[in-house]
């Protein structure tokens, strides 16, 4: 990255940074919640697109990733009474560790098959978490501890600017290079030396682990977990999420968690009978005319009025 | 002659928002109620959408009356997919947002244990809750804003063990039952009526309610030879269930619990297996020949001509009228300075005869200590494509 981009990218970020901590001062509080919410889905999409976007592994299991996080949270809150922040990195170190034990058999699938493999993890959750119902409450759920909505705003707020920091320190690293040299071309990557074992399982592992902190965040948020707490149809959002805000560019991502927080939303107030169908509707005309996703928006301006070559990352 | 105007423009808005000025009760001015629900309007289970839009039909009706105590009624109900966390976001959404005086209807047990603590922590009336699970009517020490409505599962349970015991005594038992925990309420309340004869049951098998379907379950349940099979299901399983009964060639006595049995499902099933089924029911059917010249079902069918036309009138939508008469009368109860309190006080003194949307004799009693509004029931047997009700009013007390 040139020291202008970088400037630029830190400047911004440190703009973004000024406009989320005063935000809830012009906000209600119910909206502050809902902004927490986008919080906890743009780290789930960060860890996401470190899969996908940058080492080209698609998972339709995610959902399931968070679910281990929110619920390793949840038991530790609800049995230990371990204070619920100190229960965030925890799960992110549990899904991740689940996460790296998934990317060691996934190694052998590749594309399609990764996905259907990712997406029975997450079909396969919702029954363990019943069959285990002495320590995870079963159907009848965990009750959490409740706080207030501006708490849980910079709560969230703060670990998703965390987040994204780490995101792109990993991505700057030999680590980060190896996982773009591996989605563009495994045969290339490996001839330069690049194991793919490693660094996929490595891929899985990080993801997941952003994955489990969302999902701690947001059991803690929601104060109760039961198995629908993180629906199948989460980790289908949350694909529909990284492809809206943009492959490859992690703040892209927070276009795509607004969309998932609001457009269920929004499509109630256009129809009450069928927002489903508004829903499916709004989401084709965005990949129609935005096939890069937001990012790719962002790029295409940035192409046109930068006349100096446009750095891809 | 334009200042003039502006300024009559101004006084008439400054009467208009005088005229509304609200009360220190959030939701309550004096000539409007805002109140709150969440129901799945979309997933699975958007079948029940009708128990929200029932009752929202009929304070449409209350209000066209002149509402109660001259204030309007408005039901704000947010769709929840059937996810507790969505049905969360909608709690906090209509009480830190929308500012509404109660949640009243909201439909599914997880879904209002997920909003309980937040509701009774900031003070808000959970009314009559969509549930049977008895911990709505139950934990009122814990939850004293929460209360439940229709007869819990468990009450709903003993009604079919004291059934039983009477007319088959010696029958062995199989039982099939949603692997959660509006099933497995179900099968204890079975067991505790059943006493010392538990030992009738002589299998039980839970399935998944994310399962595709219960064949399997069904099966290995013939084979235990057994008389009486006990449907506790949901939905699509319990069709499921008397389809694959019959294809096993399995005809034994069949009893379906309430939330399994509505009309629309069971007219999906072959005849051959349902015919002369039981189950148990409070409230009037719409799609029962019994109530044709019924006072109370003509009302619903106005209500539903008038106010949700176009919508296909049947048991969720009376279901959520039975509810919303019982909350007006409610809301009439306490009083015409109306406060969260106070209507919770009514709630919790309840002594209703005539809802016209419940079977005759139902009484609505509830006590501060006994919070469970709706514990009489009837029985009901399937015959030629509809319930017949048999027997006099049974006690359904959890």
């Amino acid at each position: 990255m040139s020291r202008v981009g970088l400037a630029l990218r830190a400047a911004a970020f440190v703009a973004a940074a000024v406009v989320v901590a005063l935000a809830p001062r012009f906000i209600s509080s119910y909206h502050a919640l809902e902004w927490s919410q986008v919080a906890i889905y743009f780290v789930a999409l960060i860890g996401l697109n470190v899969l996908t976007g940058y080492s080209g592994q698609v998972s339709l299991g995610h959902g399931a990733f968070m679910a281990i996080g929110g619920y390793t949270s949840a038991i530790l809150i609800a049995h230990h009474h371990v204070h619920d922040v100190w229960t965030i990195p925890l799960a992110g170190l549990v899904a991740g560790g689940v996460g790296l034990a998934f990317g060691l058999p996934a190694l052998r699938l590749t594309g399609l098959y990764l996905a259907l493999a990712t997406f029975a993890v997450a079909v396969a959750f919702p029954p363990l978490v019943r069959k285990f119902d002495h320590f995870t409450g079963g159907n009848q759920g965990l009750i959490l501890n409740l706080h207030t909505n501006d708490w849980l705003y910079y709560l969230s707020w703060s670990i998703a600017g965390g987040a994204l920091l780490v995101g792109w320190l990993v991505l700057a690293t030999p680590i980060g290079r190896s996982f773009r040299a591996l989605r563009d071309s495994e045969v290339a990557a490996v001839s330069f030396g690049v194991s793919p074992a490693l660094y996929k399982t490595l891929a899985f592992g990080i993801s997941s682990f952003f994955a489990g902190v969302a999902g701690s965040l947001f059991a803690i948020s929601s104060a109760y977990v039961n198995p629908e707490t993180f629906p199948i149809t989460l980790s289908l959002f949350l694909v529909v999420g990284l492809a809206v805000g943009g492959l490859g560019s992690l703040p892209g991502g927070v276009v795509g968690a607004i969309l998932i927080q609001f457009l269920p939303t929004y499509a109630q107030h256009v129809s009450k009978q069928a927002p489903q169908v508004i829903e499916g509707a709004i989401l084709v005309g965005v990949m129609l005319l935005l096939p890069g996703g937001a990012a790719g928006l962002l790029r295409i301006a940035a192409n046109r009025s930068v006349v100096h070559s446009s750095q891809q990352s | 002659m334009t200042r003039a105007v502006l300024i009559a423009a101004a006084l008439l808005g400054a009467a208009s928002v005088a005229g509304a000025a609200p009360t220190a009760t959030p939701g309550v001015t004096s000539n409007s109620i805002l109140v709150g629900g969440t129901i799945p309007l979309t997933g699975e289970a958007a079948s029940a959408a009708g128990v929200a839009r029932g009752a929202d039909a009929y304070f449409k009706y209350v209000n066209a009356r002149g509402g109660v105590f001259g204030r309007k009624i408005t039901y704000k109900y947010l769709d929840d997919g059937y996810e507790p966390q969505r049905t969360f976001l909608a709690a906090r959404q209509l009480v830190q947002q929308d500012n509404v005086f109660a949640i009243f209807n909201s439909l599914g047990t997880s879904n209002n244990v997920a909003i309980r603590g937040f509701l009774n922590q900031a003070g808000v009336p959970q009314l009559f809750v969509a549930s049977g699970a008895s911990t709505f009517g139950r934990d009122y020490k814990k939850y004293p804003w929460t209360i439940g409505f229709i007869p819990t599962y468990s009450a709903e349970g003993k009604v079919y063990a004291r059934y039983l015991l009477k007319t088959k005594p010696k029958a062995k038992i199989a039982v099939l039952y949603q692997d959660d925990q509006y099933g497995k309420e179900l099968v204890a309340g079975l067991q505790v009526g059943l006493g010392a004869k538990k030992s009738l049951i002589v299998k039980k098998v839970g399935y998944d309610p994310t399962a595709s379907d219960v064949r399997s379950e069904v099966a290995s349940l013939k084979a235990s030879n057994a008389k009486v099979f006990m449907i506790f299901a949901f939905g699509k399983f319990s069709v499921q269930a008397f389809i694959t009964a019959n294809q096993l060639g399995w005809h034994p006595q069949i009893v379906v619990n309430d939330v399994a049995a509505a009309t629309s499902l069971m007219q999906l099933s072959p005849t051959k297996a349902t015919e002369g089924a039981i189950s148990i029911v409070f409230g009037k059917d719409p799609d029962s020949p019994k109530w044709k010249n019924d006072k109370g079902m003509k009302l619903f069918q106005t209500v539903m001509k008038r106010y949700a036309a176009g919508q296909n009138p049947n048991g969720y939508y009376a279901a959520g009228m039975a509810s919303a008469y019982t909350f007006v009368d409610t809301l009439r109860k306490a009083g015409k300075n109306l406060t969260r309190k106070g209507v919770l006080n009514a709630a919790t003194h309840l002594n209703e005869k005539n809802n016209p949307f419940v079977l005759p004799g139902i009484r609505i009693h509830t006590t501060p200590s006994y919070r469970f509004p709706i514990s009489q029931v009837r029985l009901e047997r399937w015959h030629k494509d509809h319930w017949v009700i048999f027997g006099p009013l049974l006690a359904a007390k959890p």
